[in-house]
């Protein structure tokens, strides 16, 4: 082949750049270690006779982590080093204590567990998969997402690449409203979708600091994906990938500066009307708040026109009905019915609210989303800080701490990155290639409240 | 005696005293000790099993953990007075159902999980294989190969083939009175296997000839099967090789199980182990170990049950695993259809684990376990390691005949599927 016809490729493949950006506020240790000094002495006194006062034997310390490895040993251990491994209480139970750390059972809220916060601390600092030994530790199942195993294949692998081939299963997703024929009156119209990278974008959160809007504006250049915001000053910089909540106050600048992606009130069917007939080519999105009836709703606005819907629940992941449910029931609800309706497949299905975890992200496409967002989360990948109950929209209970915008930015990018990676293992592990099929299949999911009363059938309950 | 021997001595015995202190409870019980799964009691039972061969005195709890389902929520029915000797009752299964085949029986319905060389210390590998070898049952290579310190005990121990095939060899296979196929684990089921290069030492990566400190990773799934037939094509190949071994099956446990159960048996497999996902690792993601493949509670009825209604039950043995974490777990799963249990976290504790999940870090475990660090294998002497498993497991005989006994069950083969005898707890 002539050499000079080849042209280059413009295959890039998608990876997100992940570098350590390590806390910039002290975070609590997660285990306080103590020894009781009277004893620790007369144990030290003991040995030097035991080992004869071979020094090296005797202040050999039950510690591989370092712990002991300071000046003062024991009497002044190196907290920080403790990863609770115990071996100290083990050789010196009269000695020493190991306990989890007050400062670290005093993290989150009633949602956020301590060991979430950790998690999220973590990934967003290293960029790195959580991975640990020995086998899980947590409750058996429960409720909402905790309640989601997720399916996998014995034989059926999507690549046949090992780890390598990873790389070549697909989280791209579409937002948009998709034509569910071919129109060839309007065969020249391409459909009006946006594809994003990862089925994430950075929802509205509760916080003013500029500082913070650019370094998630900048995540979602980086990233290719966006935020939505109510207040179109957070962020300006990052304008293409903004998506602006429209109101009254906010229409008329929405109009003029024409982004590709608009939210609206989704019972505020005047403004869809204004948006849709001033900006024809931008993705109308309704929001709209999961509660009873939000299937109902859903079903409305598609009908109307609607391009998608962003099903949105407090910052707990509890819907607004009467009696609270998590929105992975209320979400499965709006997707079932606008399935049963027909409609499903003309609107993108945006899900906020309680997305805290990497798993969170395959369960509520699983549950019926397109892709999700998330609030909350990013404040504490931030490292805001928590000063009360989080669950209510617009609370500002979780405030930021002054941040560096480009270590912002990078956190944010290790955060999309590690989920972007645990996304991928779980889609390996159940061979398939692409999350767009993952999208309500709730056949590959596994329900603890099903199981049980399957496996568990035929065992009375105890009296 | 050098220095460094006399820093092993000292560590090796006062963490061998603590594990006898600990259990009293003088000291109270350690607040950072444990998680809902492993509980801190649950822990320090185990240890006083191991060291006693009896069941605890002191009120530990040494039954269930506080993980709120599965095994935890389940009780028994009758646990009154026992109806029959408990000394009579036959705790013994058949690994192999089938006409044809070697006829092997262990004692107990216990054998030992796959944990390989380089993810845990050859002086643990060796105390697990001495214990078999003690109670008559068998322990299982893992995939890290077959080191020449456990040839003499060959006869007890499952050689282990996945899909990294480290270690697998014709003699390993000749060696095996059972072949085991792992074709998933269940703490990280579909993601393969992952050795972190800091355990591969200069041992670890000649036994897997490999690069020494290089991560290892074992594919997933083997690449040569995609189907039943395929799947047959590697129990024959087994079969050539070595035609007295029986042939494991392990897998995890996805939503149509029942079904890759049934293929196994179709394809001429002795054994179906299924490994729910709640099981030990040496490393894994941690979302792979909470979130993908169902609880092996829910896992072994619908494979139990399957296999019933396909009139082939009683040619495979279903053997679980992945949780097992005491005696009461193993009758639980037996009383929800399975034959037997493979056990491999429990015996970890009986030597000093204590479920901190440090395991891949750097060294590895601090008390000898899930380590290639030559100083610390030796806080685990086979002799010791291979008394308190020894103990272990006679104390959780002395539970499991307890609870059949309290029936008027003689053997543990009457308590398969038996549901009705079980209680759900809120």
């Amino acid at each position: 082949m002539d050499t000079q016809t080849i042209k280059p490729s413009k295959y890039e493949r998608f990876r997100i750049e992940t570098k350590p950006a390590p806390h910039v506020y002290q975070i609590p240790n997660k285990f306080d270690v103590s020894a009781r000094k009277v004893r620790l002495a007369a144990m030290l006194v003991h040995e030097a006779f035991e080992f004869k006062l071979n020094k090296e034997v005797v202040l050999s310390r039950p510690c591989i982590y370092g712990v002991f490895g300071g000046r003062f040993g024991g009497f002044k251990p190196l907290k920080h080093k403790c990863v609770g491994c115990m071996r100290c209480v083990q050789e010196y139970p009269h000695i020493m204590t190991v306990k989890q750390s007050d400062e670290y059972k005093r993290l989150g809220d009633s949602f956020w567990t301590p060991e979430a916060v950790f998690t999220i601390w973590n990934e967003a600092s290293t960029g790195k998969i959580p991975v640990k030994g020995m086998g899980y530790k947590g409750a058996f199942g429960g409720e909402g997402f905790d309640g989601i195993w997720t399916d996998m294949s014995e034989i059926v692998r999507p690549t046949r690449d090992g780890v390598y081939g990873r790389e070549y299963i697909s989280t791209c997703v579409d937002i948009g409203r998709k034509p569910t024929r071919v129109d060839f009156g309007k065969i020249d119209q391409t459909p009006s979708t946006v594809e994003v990278p990862v089925p994430i974008v950075f929802d509205d959160f509760p916080a003013l600091d500029f500082d913070v809007w650019n370094a998630v504006g900048n995540a979602a250049r980086k990233l290719g994906t966006f935020f939505v915001t109510h207040d179109q000053t957070r962020g300006e910089d990052y304008r293409e990938r903004m998506i602006p909540i429209v109101d009254d106050n906010s229409i008329y600048e929405t109009l003029e500066k024409r982004p590709s992606i608009v939210e609206y009130d989704g019972e505020r069917s005047d403004l869809f009307e204004k948006l849709s007939d001033s900006l024809p080519s931008s993705i109308v999105i309704a929001r709209v708040p999961l509660r009873e009836e939000a299937g109902l709703v859903a079903c409305k606005l598609a009908r109307e026109g609607a391009h998608g819907l962003h099903l949105y629940t407090d910052y707990h992941g509890q819907d607004y009905s009467e009696d609270p449910r998590h929105i992975s029931e209320s979400l499965k609800e709006v997707h079932q019915l606008l399935v049963k309706k027909g409609l499903r497949d003309q609107v993108t299905i945006i899900a906020s609210g309680g997305i805290t975890l990497a798993e969170h992200v395959p369960k509520a496409i699983i549950c019926g989303a397109d892709l999700v967002g998330i609030d909350t989360t990013v404040l504490v990948a931030l490292q805001a800080e928590f000063l009360g109950e989080t669950r209510k929209r617009g609370t500002y209970k979780l405030r930021p701490r002054k941040i560096d915008q480009a270590w912002g930015t990078q956190r944010l990018v290790n955060l999309f990155g590690v989920w972007h990676d645990q996304l991928i293992e779980i889609l390996s592990a159940m061979g398939m290639r692409d999350v767009r099929r993952l999208r309500g299949d709730i056949g590959r999911s596994m329900m603890d409240a099903e199981l049980r009363e399957q496996s568990f059938k035929g065992i009375a309950w105890a009296t | 005696m050098g220095n460094l021997e006399l820093i092993v001595e000292k560590h090796s015995e006062r963490i061998h005293h603590g594990l006898e202190v600990l259990p009293t409870l003088r000291h109270g019980l350690p607040a950072g000790l444990g998680n809902k799964r492993w509980t801190a009691e649950l822990i320090l039972a185990t240890y006083e099993m191991a060291l006693t061969g009896d069941l605890p005195k002191k009120g530990l709890e040494y039954r269930i953990g506080d993980s709120g389902g599965g095994f935890d929520v389940l009780g028994w029915k009758n646990n009154g007075f026992p109806k029959v000797d408990q000394d009579s009752v036959d705790l013994s299964i058949s690994l192999n159902k089938r006409a044809e085949g070697r006829k092997i029986e262990i004692p107990l319905p216990i054998y030992g999980g796959g944990m390989s060389f380089g993810s845990i210390s050859l002086n643990f590998i060796l105390a697990r294989a001495r214990a078999a070898k003690k109670i008559g049952t068998y322990t299982s290579t893992g995939e890290g190969g077959y080191p020449d310190a456990i040839v003499p005990y060959r006869d007890h121990v499952i050689t282990q083939v996945a899909t990294g095939m480290f270690g697998v060899r014709e003699e390993t296979i000749q060696y095996a009175p059972i072949v085991e196929f792992k074709y998933a684990q269940g703490a990280k089921p579909g993601l393969g296997g992952h050795l972190l290069a800091d355990k591969v030492t200069s041992e670890v990566a000649k036994m897997r000839e490999s690069s020494m400190f290089t991560s290892l990773y074992s594919p997933f799934p083997f690449h040569s099967v995609y189907s039943v037939e395929d799947h047959k094509k590697h129990v024959d190949w087994i079969k050539t090789v070595n035609p007295r071994a029986l042939v494991s099956v392990k897998v995890s446990t996805p939503t149509d199980v029942d079904m890759v159960a049934i293929g196994s048996y179709y394809a001429g497999a002795n054994i179906i182990h299924i490994d729910g996902g709640y099981g030990g690792t040496g490393a894994a993601p941690e979302i792979a170990k909470k979130n993908i493949a169902m609880p092996i509670e829910y896992a072994i009825p619908k494979v139990h049950d399957y296999l019933v209604s396909e009139g082939v039950r009683d040619d495979i043995v279903l053997i679980a695993s992945g949780g097992i974490r005491t005696a009461d777990d193993i009758a639980k799963a037996i009383a929800l259809g399975a034959d037997g249990c493979v056990v491999a976290t429990a015996e970890a504790v009986a030597v000093g684990c204590t479920h901190c999940g440090n395991c891949e870090r750097g060294r590895g475990c601090q008390v000898g376990i899930t380590t290639t660090d030559p100083e610390l294998s030796q806080f685990i002497e086979p002799e010791w390691g291979e008394t308190r498993i020894v103990n272990l497991y006679t104390a959780w005989t002395k539970r499991l005949r307890s609870i059949l006994a309290g029936f008027g069950l003689k053997s543990v083969q009457d308590l398969r599927g038996r549901k009705d005898l079980l209680v759900r707890y809120k």
